[in-house]
């Protein structure tokens, strides 16, 4: 085999990854505060169209990443929907601007049974895109380290992570009880969310020890890399466990709380750019010298 | 309909690379890109294995292994990337988002960005003749446009050794099937279930 690690995907689509996946799940989080937890329209209509906001602005280095940024009109052409992943990513992308869109419309005209469905389909629409960013590259089966159903767990379970930091931090800014309310169930969620991530990772890194040749690779890449070991596991995920913990069972320990939610954003955008980068390629013996 | 493959004798490869320079010149491939490994439709690469005095050094010529199960065409949004009534992996320039998903996916390190620069390049050195118009994901394609003439595609027009066969594999005289059914030439990484139509005899 020769193990070449891969270079065409690096920060710019690592910065989309974080970006989609923070954006779907802000925009789904935004709208169950509205539909779930009675939280005013306003938190329900600027939360979900600043999820909106974020998808589009890791479109932005989608884009750019194109071999000719002009040619993004392309992606509507998803003539590819019955087998490829960036094609079914742009329908669910485009039901999240849809649907998101009109909900926010119907929030504002206070127009309940039609809100309540666009809701609902665009919440779907935004869970959509942080399992999509996963699947995209366990699509690649000429890199084995993608190519495992435990990175679009892993992915889906991290974009809903940063998307609770997010709306977390938003909420610790707020007074009403119904924002109380729902600052202490997307803080539980979230402490369900990292738990469940680093058991993936457990389990994701137990896998590549006993892997192929590649995989092990990709594994021996990250766990020599300080930007994992100490930047994601210890201060993207372990100390925001430790810190929500410890908030959530002193319920006035908000800015603690506050300072979790950074630490998971910056650990969810470090998970994308160093599970992209640790790509190995396995190639048969001889295709790369 | 023919089902078209090629079989790559090892043993019978120079590593003159002039198979490299034919098919660049023909493809209008970026010759003048800076190593190669970078962007080419076919490729020889050197390889040396083992410590001296027990060393053994010879050359490895690569193409698009026409999958197929292409890995490549079952990621393309657009559905750029398609297999022909021959068999040949072809991509429709005109569909392509230039996403690069199919390098990604490529098991055989096939595919490269044929980029913006290279089309100036391109421009530059063929005028008028320039065959290459818009930014895309370029790859081996048999030289299809030589096919259509009754032409060998141009890395096997020019091959010294006689190292790289072509043909049917569906027709029981040509060579290629014939050096198929012996089981001397055999398919890269056949374990990924991409059914490549590029045979090695190593």
């Amino acid at each position: 085999m020769d193990l070449v690690q891969q270079q065409l995907w690096v920060w710019n689509i690592a910065t989309y990854l974080f970006f989609g996946g923070l954006g779907g799940a802000t925009l789904a989080l935004g709208i169950l505060a509205d539909l779930r937890f009675n939280l005013n329209k306003w938190f329900g209509i600027l939360v979900s169209l600043l999820g909106l906001a974020l998808l589009s602005f890791g479109l932005i280095w989608l884009v750019i990443d194109l071999i000719n940024p002009l040619r993004f009109l392309l992606s509507f052409w998803i003539a590819g929907i019955g087998h490829s992943w960036i094609a079914r990513g742009m329908v669910v992308i485009m039901g999240s601007y849809i649907f998101g869109v009109l909900y926010a419309i119907a929030a504002f005209f206070g127009s309940t049974t039609f809100k309540k469905w666009m809701g609902y389909i665009a919440m779907f629409c935004g869970f959509g895109v942080t399992t999509y960013t996963g699947l995209l590259l366990n699509a690649n089966v000429a890199i084995p380290f993608w190519h495992t159903p435990a990175l679009p767990i892993l992915f889906t379970v991290s974009a809903l992570s940063t998307g609770c930091a997010l709306v977390m931090l938003i909420l610790a800014a707020m007074k009403s009880h119904e924002a109380e309310h729902y600052f202490h169930f997307v803080e539980g969620f979230d402490i369900l969310l990292i738990s469940l991530e680093l058991l993936i990772i457990f389990a994701y890194l137990d896998f590549a020890r006993l892997g192929n040749a590649a995989v092990m690779k990709s594994a021996h890449l990250l766990l020599n890399n300080p930007l994992f070991t100490v930047g994601f596991l210890v201060l993207g995920l372990i100390t925001p466990l430790i810190l929500e913990a410890f908030a959530s069972v002193k319920h006035s320990a908000k800015s603690l709380a506050g300072v979790a939610s950074i630490l998971v954003l910056i650990g969810g955008f470090l998970l994308r750019y160093l599970i992209t980068w640790a790509g190995v390629f396995q190639y048969p013996h001889g295709i790369a010298g | 309909m023919a089902r078209y493959g090629m079989v790559m004798n090892v043993h019978a490869c120079l590593g003159c690379r002039a198979c490299m320079a034919a098919c660049s010149q023909w493809n209008q491939t970026p010759f003048w890109a800076e190593d190669f490994k970078g962007k080419w439709r076919t490729r020889v690469t050197e390889i040396e294995e083992g410590k001296f005095p027990e060393v053994k050094r010879y050359f490895f010529p690569t193409i698009c292994m026409h999958c197929e199960n292409p890995p490549c065409a079952s990621v393309c949004p657009t559905e750029a990337t398609y297999i022909n009534k021959d068999g040949i992996v072809l991509i429709n320039y005109d569909l392509c988002l230039g996403c690069g998903y199919c390098i990604e996916a490529c098991p055989y390190d096939a595919r490269y960005e044929y980029e913006l620069d290279d089309l100036k390049k391109d421009e530059f050195y063929f005028g008028e003749d320039a065959r290459h118009h818009q930014a895309h994901i370029d790859k081996c394609t048999f030289c299809i446009d030589r096919l259509e003439e009754g032409l060998e595609p141009s890395c096997v027009a020019t091959c010294v050794g006689h190292a790289r066969i072509f043909g049917d594999l569906d027709d029981p005289n040509s060579e290629v099937a014939k050096l198929v059914d012996t089981g001397k030439a055999k398919p890269l990484g056949s374990y990924m279930g991409t059914k490549p139509k590029v045979y090695y005899i190593k």
